[in-house]
């Protein structure tokens, strides 16, 4: 009787074992279609390189609402994380008159981005804004020197790379650099390359992990955590009827006559002017 | 030590929440200890992004109606909770409990809504986040 019990239990585990094995196999590693959210670091990550004095300068110019505020005590994280205005009317956040998040900032953000991709390229499509990044993949290598000098900067750069094994390598190039690289106002210059590592590690998930590059205003890389997109389930993303969300992402643009003239006017700015005198 | 290890595992669980709408920082604009209770009837309904705003008429002791207006998540965090722009519609009678703006506008970020009957909707606390 034991015996038959442990013959059950072992068979039960098993059978557990295989059908995560082949979970594990049902997916495509050189796929990263499907509509995601990323968790990690609203940063590149929390260990800020020794910045250059041009790099300080840029930052302690850029006033950020988010963070905790200027003036609290450290403990122990960057002070660039700890210079919130304390109220946003005294901010300079280009991202509240709905000027472009740009990139990497924008790849950072929580809502949901679509994957979507072709042969030659993966588009990222974010609902923030419901803008698009091209990530080509087609051989082509990014703009460097007169060719670069010539496009001139992008909100999002100019972006190429391909598969090195599983991994897919992207670089990009070209950054507007009145964009922040993330919601507490850390700069970046046009110099900045960024480097992402797109790895499926699962059915359901995907890590990336980034390097940026900006020697004018960094003195070392700084390496990012490894930051993890989740697939969004099912039934958060298909239009049944109920929910509105008809098409999976919904138009979140930053319409100025929305976000500025009436969320900065009636909340934003309204709730904000002589708060706390 | 499991205990310790728990610990760890609910902090990481905590750092790793993060809220679906993270746009706005806001600082001292919100006295978030503070909570308002406002009885009145919804006067406007603007169902956009980036957060959902919806206004409400409340009448004081002498009757002057002073309209208030609350902040909510965005469009599609609401959408993933059941609610659209026709949750809520004009004339309705709401009770709305908000964290009101330090300045002393009449102003606030939405704790919950409860209706008539008594049923408690958009509640922040299940899946209505305002960052």
């Amino acid at each position: 009787m034991r015996t038959r019990s442990t013959m059950a239990v072992v068979m039960a585990v098993v059978a557990a074992t295989s059908a995560a094995v082949a979970a594990q196999a049902q997916f495509d590693p050189r796929d990263l279609s499907g509509i995601w959210t990323i968790r990690g670091h609203r940063s590149i990550s929390a260990n800020v390189p020794p910045m250059t004095p041009e790099g300080e300068a840029r930052l302690n110019a850029n006033r950020p609402t988010r963070g905790r505020l200027l003036g609290e005590p450290l403990r122990g994280e960057h002070p660039g994380f700890v210079r919130a205005v304390p109220v946003p009317s005294q901010g300079n956040d280009p991202a509240h008159k709905c000027n472009p998040n740009g990139f990497p900032r924008l790849l950072l953000d929580p809502e949901p981005v679509e994957f979507i991709q072709t042969s030659g390229r993966l588009l990222q499509v974010f609902q923030w804004e419901r803008t698009l990044r091209e990530l080509w993949m087609d051989g082509r290598r990014v703009p460097s020197g007169e060719n670069l000098a010539n496009l001139g900067p992008a909100w999002y750069g100019h972006t190429a790379g391909a598969w090195e094994g599983n991994t897919l390598v992207m670089n990009t190039v070209g950054l507007d650099d009145r964009a922040w690289i993330d919601i507490f106002g850390f700069p970046k210059s046009t110099d900045t390359r960024i480097e992402e590592r797109y790895t499926r590690t699962g059915p359901d998930t995907i890590e990336l992990r980034m390097t940026l590059y900006d020697a004018k205003l960094y003195t070392q890389p700084w390496v990012s955590d490894v930051k993890t997109f989740t697939r969004v389930k099912r039934e958060d993303v298909t239009f049944f009827g109920w929910s509105g969300l008809f098409s999976g992402l919904t138009e979140a643009i930053c319409a100025p006559m929305n976000e500025v003239d009436t969320y900065n006017t009636l909340f934003r700015d309204r709730a904000g002017k002589g708060a706390g005198k | 030590m499991k205990r310790q290890l728990t610990l760890l595992v609910l902090l990481a669980a905590v750092a790793l929440a993060v809220p679906v709408a993270a746009h706005h920082g806001r600082g001292q604009t919100f006295d978030m200890k503070k909570q308002v209770t406002l009885k009145g009837t919804v006067s406007q309904i603007r169902w956009q992004n980036p957060h959902v705003l919806i206004f409400i008429d409340v009448p004081d002791a002498a009757g002057k109606v002073v309209t208030w207006g609350f902040e909510n998540s965005n469009v599609s965090t609401l959408a993933r909770q059941g609610y659209n722009r026709n949750t809520l519609t004009l004339g309705q009678p709401v009770t709305a409990i908000v964290n009101p703006a330090a300045n002393g506008e009449p102003l606030g970020i939405i704790v919950k809504v409860i209706l008539a009957d008594g049923r408690e909707i958009m509640s922040r606390e299940r899946g209505n986040p305002v960052d």
